[in-house]
């Protein structure tokens, strides 16, 4: 077999080698995008992961609550176990801190007391500065930073004092010095000074708990009699929930990526079928002279397995090179904003290149397949005798497959999601992609069956070829089918998400204007606006009217990311929140929540049923669900509540956001400036408040989503850029085939426009039927996407929309590149010695 | 030399070569040739292998360009034609029977034959099967080529050659892929059409029991055409 490969594989390798190195390089880029953001994902989840293990040290488990913390009388109780060596209370506060410029920059403190936290988390361990005085650990006014947090505020001098936001307005703290913990910006401090500066006098976050040597860990959760609201975590569940968190969004990039894969295993596919009909004659020369059916088999897959192994290699290569390069410029979640503050080093894994790289071997063997069976089955007498292909040998079987797996693809799409990811919705595209374009050569046969011999000569002999061989043509219909599919789908679905969204902005902001306290949602428990605030806005010139909102975090199941509590003044639901559905009467006496979608496919809270809503304060209150609402911006759930019963429930009256209504005409810069004065006159630094209109908000919205979708619009171009090769591979190799066709179609009488308008006017017939099934099943795909895939994977819905325009636009152009491609292809052998092929005597 | 006493040439000139020359590159395949074909005369080429008999009858259809000379047919000159009017003027005036057969293989042997008919517009069902019927293959209409022996393909080419009543068939060794059996009785079969439609002949070939059934047998060389068999410069 080495022989055959160096006798007939190498100089056919050489001979086009532009040819071998377009395969080449689909394998290299598949196995490359696919490695590549395996490789960020690892480096990232790993990186996160040990930033967040230096923040949390090394505890047996946690006692925690909700974002209010709990009263640090559990302290005493917990030191006071026998069976506990060490436990470290801890105030964990999201806030915000001025840069030397001013502007804001999200910070994490954390208040310890160094003395028992230094064994559990040695990374939070203060390094004082050179001259710091040694009791400077406990002043009340002394900060740590790590160097996340030293960058972003512009590398503050050590004794440099930093601006801190608390709840009473900013503070002055002193750097003393830094940690050594990575991720995020974080600032350490004394649990004092902590407690003090920012309102938690009196209360916890956490304590962190290491047993005694032996201790029974449930044991000693069960002694402490913990109060209502407070839980005993595992130090690993930050960092596992950041992984479930962000799971969703790897494995549809790893999809998308492998998606890649399967249109290099096409080109594959495609530049085999051209070589091994370049060959035919060579090979059945061969097989005349001995050579077996089953070793011409062996020879192209070989021969693919060649190709998938040096692209393979390369796409390695490429891919680490690729992934070190996103991880520097766009960090570990390219732009997901799953790994907040994290910066991660590349980590190689030599076991995840081994699954890839096999991958994409196994990608250029599937894709060699068929040409190798093409290349078992030639009829050598047949073949030396130019008499065509011979027909596949299980025509009945491809029957039967295709609709067996159309049917099958159905069915998965209505199962479940599995492990919270929509895997049977991906097997059941992958399916559909695969069943539609096995259908082909039956749905061809079928349309061709039907159809009479035509008189003109030229469709004659397009009609004719087609009925009797019409395998070979449905390459090509195959290519513009898995191309176009994978196009219509992506279009649809993108077009689909992004009107969704463009209606959904429309409900959720309806003011003209929006004043906010905090730059992050995080550091809305510290930095809060005045409430009276409300009523000095809508005294300003030009405002008619001001609704205020309040955002908490709360966390209803540990394992999950924290849900948003949304409270603001609801008088019309139905107007005010984008429903899903209608809304259910509220029964007397509960209290209204509306939930985000997510809210139901994450904790089933359907309406007309009754969930247990955690407080910040970590009370729970019963409420009742009466709609569902569609949430765009929170993607692990959002409750809705009146602003009255929220404030009724909690005590809570503190507000982050508002939102303005202006008169026409009213002087915007005006309106700001003066609602600055009065947030000023109520304590708060009218100076910080950031201002945004609903046109900004939009188009920042839309630009971001357009980002984030832009891949998808590379993948499309990618795609179609394949699908065509894979006519003009296709085109070529018929063409070829036919060189002896064409040679007596000249002796005939047929100019050689002519002859090159049969190809090309079956390279329109074939890619419109092409571009028709593709579109047909481009639909069928973008259905699954839109209504199975999205909510699987990021729990929210939205409505399909056909953008027509587009979809007839895509189509055309590639009836039109098919149909220029088959014509060029033609062209090479339609040339002045087209018919000398007739005295070709293979 | 033979002659069919019922269907002797008419005085009448039909094909003139004059002059023809024929090189690829550096090499020169043929020169000075000359062949002058009266209407319905039945001419036999013999040559060496490589003389260039086939590229001279490519020469003469416009299927290759010449390198000096002109060919003259019907008052055309082929040789001036533009690609296209070359094509036509095969399209309506010629007809080719090769060596191996050149049927297409996804066409029944009704649609091969109908071919020339119908790239001529003109439609002729009757016609078809009246040559099909004359070549011997009645209730094969419907049979694909694979289905067919080389004997039958070769009446199908034959067919398909005279089908459109060209003024000029041009047949290049079409004995040489046959038996001796079956070329003698496909050779019967060509001169048969050929005499009964009226239409010239240029017969390529090795053969000399084949060239014996011409009017007149040449002999092509490097340096011109000669008469008679085996003749040498």
């Amino acid at each position: 077999m080495i022989a055959l490969l160096r006798e007939l594989s190498w100089p056919e390798l050489r001979h086009h080698p532009w040819r071998s190195a377009a395969a080449l390089l689909a394998v290299m880029l598949g196995v490359a995008l696919a490695f590549s953001v395996q490789l960020i994902n690892q480096s990232a989840l790993s990186e996160f992961s040990s930033a967040v293990r230096s923040v949390n040290g090394d505890p047996d488990f946690e006692l925690r609550a909700q974002r209010g913390g709990f009263d640090e009388a559990l302290y005493e109780r917990v030191a006071a176990q026998p069976q506990i060596a060490l436990a470290s209370p801890v105030v964990d506060v999201e806030t915000q801190a001025l840069n030397a410029q001013g502007q804001r920059v999200p910070l994490r403190v954390l208040g310890l007391d160094a003395l028992v936290a230094a064994p559990l988390s040695p990374a939070l361990l203060p390094q004082l500065r050179k001259d710091a005085d040694r009791f400077a650990l406990f002043d009340p006014q002394a900060v740590f930073l790590n160097s996340a947090a030293r960058q972003k505020l512009g590398e503050p001098a050590d004794g440099a004092l930093l601006r801190v936001q608390t709840p009473l307005g900013f503070t002055e703290l002193r750097v003393q010095g830094s940690v050594a913990a990575g991720g995020a910006p974080l600032a350490v401090m004394d649990i004092a000074g902590a407690q003090a500066a920012f309102g938690w006098l009196g209360r916890l976050s956490r304590i962190d708990v290491r047993l005694q040597p032996g201790a029974d860990r449930d044991a000693v959760v069960k002694s402490l009699a913990l109060p209502e609201g407070v839980r005993a975590a595992l130090p690993d569940e930050a960092a596992q929930r950041v992984s479930n968190l962000s799971r969703a969004y790897r494995v549809n990039l790893t999809v998308l990526a492998l998606v890649a894969m399967f249109t290099g295993a096409f080109l594959v596919f495609s530049i085999l079928s051209l070589s091994v009909a370049k060959r035919q004659p060579q090979l059945a020369l061969l097989g005349v002279l001995g050579m077996t059916a089953r070793q011409r088999l062996k020879l192209v897959l070989l021969e693919s397995a060649l190709l998938g192994f040096v692209g393979s290699v390369l796409g390695l290569a490429l891919g680490t090179a690729l992934a070190a390069l996103a991880l520097r410029l766009l960090a570990g979640d390219l732009g997901g904003g799953y790994f907040p503050g994290v910066t991660p080093t590349l980590q190689f894994s030599a076991a995840a290149a081994a699954v890839y790289g096999s991958l994409g071997v196994v990608a250029a063997v599937v894709g060699g397949w068929v040409p190798a069976r093409a290349a078992q089955r030639l009829a050598p007498a047949q073949a030396l005798k130019g008499l065509g292909d011979t027909a596949p040998a299980h025509p009945a079987l491809m029957r039967w497959l295709g609709p067996l797996m159309l049917v099958v693809s159905v069915l998965l799409a209505l199962l479940p999601p599995v492990f919270d990811l929509p895997l049977a919705a991906y097997v059941s595209v992958a399916l559909l992609l695969l069943g539609g374009i096995a259908c082909v050569p039956a749905g061809v046969g079928l349309l061709l069956g039907w159809l009479r011999p035509p008189s003109n000569p030229l469709a004659l002999l397009a009609v004719e070829r087609a009925r009797h061989q019409r395998h070979t043509a449905t390459i090509a219909v195959a290519g513009v089918v898995a191309a176009l599919s994978l196009s219509v789908a992506l279009t649809v679905m993108v077009a689909s998400f992004r009107e969704s969204v463009t209606q959904w902005l429309d409900t959720v902001l309806p003011a003209d204007l929006y004043a906010r306290a905090a730059s992050s949602t995080s550091a809305g428990d510290v930095v809060s606006l005045p409430p009276a605030l409300v009523g000095d806005a809508a005294g300003i010139s030009g405002v008619l009217r001001v609704e205020a909102q309040r955002v908490v975090q709360v966390s209803i199941d540990p394992r999950r990311a924290a849900v948003f509590v949304v409270a603001r003044p609801l008088p019309d639901p139905a107007k005010a929140l984008p429903l899903v559905g209608d809304l259910v009467p509220l029964p007397a006496g509960e209290t209204a929540a509306y939930v985000s979608e997510a809210m139901v496919s994450l904790y089933g809270a359907a309406p007309g049923s009754r969930f247990e809503l955690p407080l910040p304060d970590g009370r729970t209150i019963r409420v009742f669900v009466r709609g569902v609402w569609r949430d765009y911006a929170r993607q692990f759930g959002a409750v809705a509540l009146a602003a009255a019963d929220y404030q009724r429930v909690s005590g809570d009256v503190r507000i982050n956001d508002l939102a303005l209504w202006l008169q026409p005409g009213a002087n915007l810069p005006g309106v700001q400036q003066a609602l600055r004065e009065r947030a000023s006159a109520r304590g708060f630094d009218g100076a910080l408040l950031e201002f945004a209109s609903v046109a900004e908000i939009r188009s920042t919205s839309l630009r971001i989503f357009d980002r984030s979708f832009a891949v998808t619009y590379w993948l499309q171009a990618v795609a179609i850029a394949i699908g065509l090769f894979g006519i003009a591979a296709s085109f070529s190799a018929q063409v070829l085939a036919r060189r002896k066709e064409f040679g007596l179609l000249a002796h005939l009488g047929l100019t050689r426009t002519q002859v090159l308008t049969v190809v090309a006017v079956e390279g329109a017939v074939w890619t419109a039927t092409g571009a028709l099934l593709g579109l047909a099943l481009g639909l069928a795909v973008s259905v699954v996407l839109v209504h199975v895939v999205n909510p699987q994977s990021f729990n929210w819905t939205m409505d399909l929309l056909l953008p027509w325009g587009r979809l007839a636009l895509l189509c055309g152009a590639v009836m039109a590149a098919g149909t220029v491609t088959a014509w060029l292809s033609a062209r090479s052998a339609a040339g002045r010695q087209m018919a000398l092929a007739v005295k070709e005597d293979w | 030399m033979q002659r069919d006493a019922l269907n002797a040439p008419t005085s009448r000139s039909l094909l003139d070569v004059q002059q023809l020359g024929k090189r690829y590159g550096d090499v020169p395949v043929f020169a000075n040739v000359d062949l002058h074909l009266a209407e319905g005369e039945f001419v036999a080429i013999l040559g060496e292998s490589g003389v260039g008999k086939s590229t001279l009858l490519n020469c003469i259809a416009g299927l290759d360009t010449v390198d000096a000379g002109r060919v003259q047919m019907a008052g055309t000159t082929i040789t001036d034609l533009p690609e296209a009017g070359q094509a036509l003027f095969r399209r309506a005036h010629l007809g080719f029977v090769f060596q191996a057969f050149h049927v297409l293989p996804h066409l029944s042997v009704a649609h091969n034959v109908a071919l020339p008919l119908l790239l001529l517009g003109r439609p002729d069902p009757a016609r078809v099967q009246q040559v099909i019927d004359a070549v011997g293959l009645n209730g094969l209409e419907a049979r694909l080529p694979q289905t067919l022996s080389g004997g039958q393909m070769q009446r199908v080419a034959i067919a398909r050659a005279i089908v459109h009543r060209p003024q000029l068939i041009l047949a290049d060794e079409p004995t040489g892929n046959l038996d001796p059996t079956t070329a003698a009785r496909v050779l019967d079969v060509l001169v048969a059409q050929v005499r009964e439609q009226g239409a010239a002949c240029v017969l390529v070939t090795h053969s000399r029991a084949a060239a014996a059934r011409a009017d007149r047998v040449l002999t092509l060389t490097a340096t011109g055409m000669f008469e008679g068999e085996g003749a040498t410069q």
